[in-house]
């Protein structure tokens, strides 16, 4: 019997073990045999839950955005920074305040009507719309009036004289109409709360702010003009946001929410929707009418919705696809796929950190978040996690050219224990005792994940072994913890991860611009907010920057939050593969991708991503 | 017969409804909501959706839509997956899910059957040993350790079968599917035809019939078989039940577009109408098999009467 089961056993678990030794001296990952003809395969991670770009939310659906449709710029595909598109140009004021976009004459939808300026005025519009309830609308909140009317808000105005109540009729020095809550209730209690805004507003009529008062509009068929609230010079690089792209009025008022479907879709982009299989594919094809159709070299993309690691990688490895999204490798494949010559790693405009609950002691005492944070070896944390670079600053690093970036301070485990025996946790000699840290009221709550997990026990071990101190772990299911972390209802510290929306440090540094909201810290200070609001305000881009990186040394300095990793790309492409580089958002501007069959010409390596 | 089965579909109703109404409180009583992520919302943009999705009205308002929406057989519109309804994601899935779970069902049901009834006729024989640790093996290896080894061995080192996604029905994309999710069923239905089998070959009636002289062949598929087999069909219920609504493993590690996927997703999505229509459909499944088999019990076995 024992020799039977030998016979039949033997031999398959002989293969399979054979199997899963990976071949080290292949130079790539599996099959490298490039697709017939100028189709690309792509996996582009979860399904997605709109094909509307200004509905949907998500990393996977912006890629598939970028396909269908496209706005006033584009990303450029090595850096990621904003580039003309269906604007050819544009001007800018001395203030950053309001941009004139001059649209090209030669832009049509797929339908081959053109694109004009008053189709982006009404996207624009749509987008803001309180009844379309886009999650992404806080994006255009710099346009004049959009947060108003997003939110339902009314204007103030005298009855007899038609004249609006200005904001600096009630604070401050704008110039700008005052908005009020909608709702009569939240009005109420604002006026009730402030005197001045009583006076104000008594015996005035209320005015609904309009889709036509945002600050929108088109000054003929290809001249698009906008105007802010405030300064924002990275406004041209949100432009290329999903966000704002061009979206047919025709379809929409004809179709309602399904004018995404196949039959129904009209696009803007370099592709028109083929085939869409939820959870199994969506296929595009190369759109004849596109502005600049003859720059297009792929005739169609398959983008596969895929949400297992090992899934994806087997499909990659037996040269079902070409290319996958970012963050595809399972960490225990790393240390053999990072030696191939098809990884692609490269800083992410990503960060990892940990937010401090500054509300509640010992963390509302600033010399105890600054030892914690000196006692992480991050350089250490980063050669663990393996596709991370180590952080010290708040801003990712390597993304932004010229920005100064301030360090945070290093890791010194001397001087974190000096730090936690001034804030009081010392013996009868003035020594630290890592005794008298009330460490019952600190543990380190994140989202259960795998990898969530690996980073707390490593921090954890940290802070054992150089502070004496056990933080005990506690993780959540992702949207409880939301919730939990939003409250502050987490003692000490919690798990934050942030992607920035473009190429600039501000979509970092405005996290802690508002108390509320995405800062989880309760730490919030004006003084801070000057200084951002200084930097937005100066017009030479290398003195701006340097403002920048002075409120980010102040932000470093108060420390509420634990600076971890700047994230990897880590993601794959076969080496015929081209015009698709490692940019810091792994987002890729379609129409310059390619499948080259001249196997002389491939990548042997990461793709050069210097401009 | 009819007055059993009019019966049994009536208690249904109260049943499903039950299942809903403690779905639907879990979905309300967990913390989150499906917008939020980890960038959080400003307020005026989180009513808006509330607005729009009717999560601003009293909770028994809702409540009442959910029963009435359900009692007309529409589950609604899927708070995750903009403009899709409900009822067209399940029209979507179930035939994958369908297609690959009875296939599973059928092969193991074949092979299954076939080696217990061997096993049992051949009692303590190679064949008898063999197969039975071939079953052995099927129920301790679970199918996320099963389906990557099918992978490696015949998409990644032999290309017989693609690893993974779906090419519809029939197709090569099946096999590897079908084979991880019918192993741990085919392996169960053998032990169980075996010992089935065993008992009943040694009952008085087996015994008669040999006495009297008829071919063992005759006696096994004939006579045994029948009530060697009631176990089988005892499990086939709720097996077949949890293989035609879906196997959430499977179909994530083949990325097969069926109900099992949406049905992890729907949740950690908190996308409540597509999480009650999964349910309910489920429920209604489980149900309907649990009757068919006791339809079928009077038909097989002689001492069943309704």
């Amino acid at each position: 019997m024992k020799r039977l089961t030998l016979c039949v056993l033997g031999p398959a678990l002989a293969c399979l073990s054979g199997c899963a030794a990976p071949s080290t001296d292949s130079e790539f990952f599996g099959k490298v045999e490039p697709p017939e003809g100028q189709v690309l395969r792509y996996i582009s991670g979860s399904e997605p839950s709109t094909l509307d770009p200004q509905v949907g939310t998500g990393q996977p659906e912006a890629r598939i955005h970028m396909t269908l449709f496209e706005g006033l710029t584009e990303y450029h595909p090595k850096t990621t920074q904003p580039i003309p598109a269906i604007a050819e140009r544009w001007d800018v004021n001395d203030d950053s305040s309001e941009f004139v976009f001059h649209l090209r004459s030669t832009a049509r939808w797929s339908t081959g009507d053109p694109i004009t300026a008053h189709d982006f005025v009404y996207s624009l519009r749509r987008g803001l719309d309180p009844a379309l309830a886009a999650q992404n609308a806080y994006m255009a909140y710099y346009i004049l009036h959009a947060q108003g009317y997003n939110e339902g808000g009314v204007f103030v105005r005298d009855s007899r004289t038609r004249a609006f109540v200005l904001q600096e009729d009630v604070s401050g020095d704008s110039e700008l109409r005052l908005v009020l809550p909608g709702s009569e209730a939240a009005r109420e209690k604002q006026i009730a709360e402030d005197p001045k805004l009583r006076a104000a507003v008594a015996g005035k009529e209320l005015v609904p702010i309009r889709a036509e008062d945002i600050g929108v509009e088109a000054l003929d068929d290809h001249t698009l003009r906008i105007t802010l609230t405030q300064p924002a010079p990275f406004f041209v690089g949100m432009m290329a946001h999903h966000f704002f792209m061009a979206v047919p009025r025709a379809a929409i008022e004809k179709y309602g929410v399904r004018w995404t479907q196949p039959d129904h879709i009209i696009t803007s982009g370099a592709f028109t929707l083929k085939e869409w299989r939820p959870y199994d594919r969506i296929v595009v094809a190369r759109n004849p009418l596109y502005w600049d159709a003859a720059a297009v070299r792929l005739d169609e993309i398959r983008f596969y919705p895929l949400e297992d690691q090992t899934t994806m990688m087997n499909l990659y490895k037996a040269g079902a696809v070409d290319a996958t999204y970012n963050h595809t490798v399972p960490a225990s494949w790393l240390p053999i796929i990072k030696r191939m010559k098809d990884y692609m790693d490269a800083p992410e405009i990503a960060i990892e950190y940990y937010m401090f609950n500054t509300t509640k002691p010992p963390m509302n005492d600033k010399r105890v978040r600054k030892a914690f944070n000196m006692a992480v070896d991050k350089e250490a944390l980063a050669r663990f996690r393996v596709v991370a670079k180590p952080l010290t600053a708040f801003t990712p690093e390597g993304i932004f050219p010229g920005y100064p970036q301030p360090q945070g301070d290093p890791f010194n485990v001397a001087r974190a224990r000096e730090l936690l025996a001034e804030a009081g946790f010392r013996d009868g000699s003035g020594q630290y005792d890592p005794g008298t840290f009330p460490a019952r009221d600190v543990e380190l709550l994140y989202n259960t994940s795998e990898s969530n997990r690996q980073v707390a026990e490593f921090v954890q071990a940290q802070w054992k072994q150089n502070l004496g101190i056990t933080v005990p772990l506690r993780n959540m299911e992702f949207r409880t913890f939301l919730v939990a972390r939003a409250n502050l209802e987490y003692k000490g510290v919690a798990r934050a991860g942030w992607i920035g929306d473009y190429i600039d440090p501000y979509t970092f540094l405005d996290i802690f611009s508002t108390p509320t909201g995405n800062n989880g810290t309760g730490w919030w200070d004006p003084a801070y907010v000057r200084m951002l609001e200084q930097a937005n305000r100066t017009l030479d881009p290398g003195q701006r920057y340097e403002l920048l990186a002075k409120a980010e040394a102040y932000l470093l300095d108060v420390q509420p939050m634990l600076p971890l990793l700047t994230r990897s790309t880590d993601w794959m492409k076969k080496p015929y593969v081209k015009g698709m580089y490692p940019n810091p958002g792994t987002m890729h501007p379609w129409k310059f991708v390619y499948i080259e069959h001249d196997p002389a010409k491939w990548d042997s390596g990461m793709p050069d991503s210097r401009p | 017969m009819f007055r059993f089965i009019v019966r049994r579909l009536l208690v249904t109703i109260p049943m499903v409804l039950v299942v809903l109404t403690l779905t639907w409180s879990l979905i309300r009583l967990a913390p989150g909501n499906f917008y939020s992520g980890e960038r959080a919302l400003p307020a005026g943009i989180e009513r808006n959706i509330r607005e729009k999705y009717g999560l601003d009205r009293p909770w028994y308002v809702q409540y009442g839509k959910m029963i009435g929406n359900t009692a007309r057989g529409d589950f609604g519109t899927s708070l995750r997956y903009e403009g899709q309804t409900v009822n067209e994601i399940l029209g979507r899935t179930i035939p994958v899910s369908a297609a690959i779970g009875i296939m599973a069902y059928a092969l193991a049901l074949v092979v299954g059957v076939t080696a217990g009834t061997i096993a049992a006729v051949r009692q303590n024989s190679r064949f008898d040993y063999g197969s039975m640790t071939f079953a052995m093996l099927g129920i301790s290896m679970p199918n996320f350790v099963l389906g990557p080894l099918l992978v490696l061995l015949f998409s990644l080192t032999l290309y017989w079968f693609p690893p993974a996604r779906w090419d519809g029905v029939p197709s090569r994309s099946m096999v590897l599917p079908v084979l991880t999710l019918s192993a741990i069923y085919m392996a169960y239905i053998a032990r169980l035809a075996r010992a089935g089998m065993l008992e009943v070959l040694r009952s008085d009636y087996i015994r008669t019939a040999r006495a009297k002289g008829l071919d063992e062949r005759h006696i096994v598929i004939r006579h045994a078989m029948r009530g060697g087999l009631l176990p089988v069909l005892s499990f086939s219920g709720p097996a077949l039940a949890i293989l035609v609504t879906g196997t959430v493993v499977v179909e994530r590690i083949f990325a097969l577009p069926g109900v099992g996927n949406y049905f992890i997703n729907a949740n950690l999505n908190r996308d409540e109408p597509l999480v009650l229509g999964i349910v309910a459909f489920i429920s209604v499944v489980i149900l309907c098999f649990n009757l068919l088999v006791d339809v079928a019990y009077g038909f097989i076995d002689p001492r069943v009467r309704y």
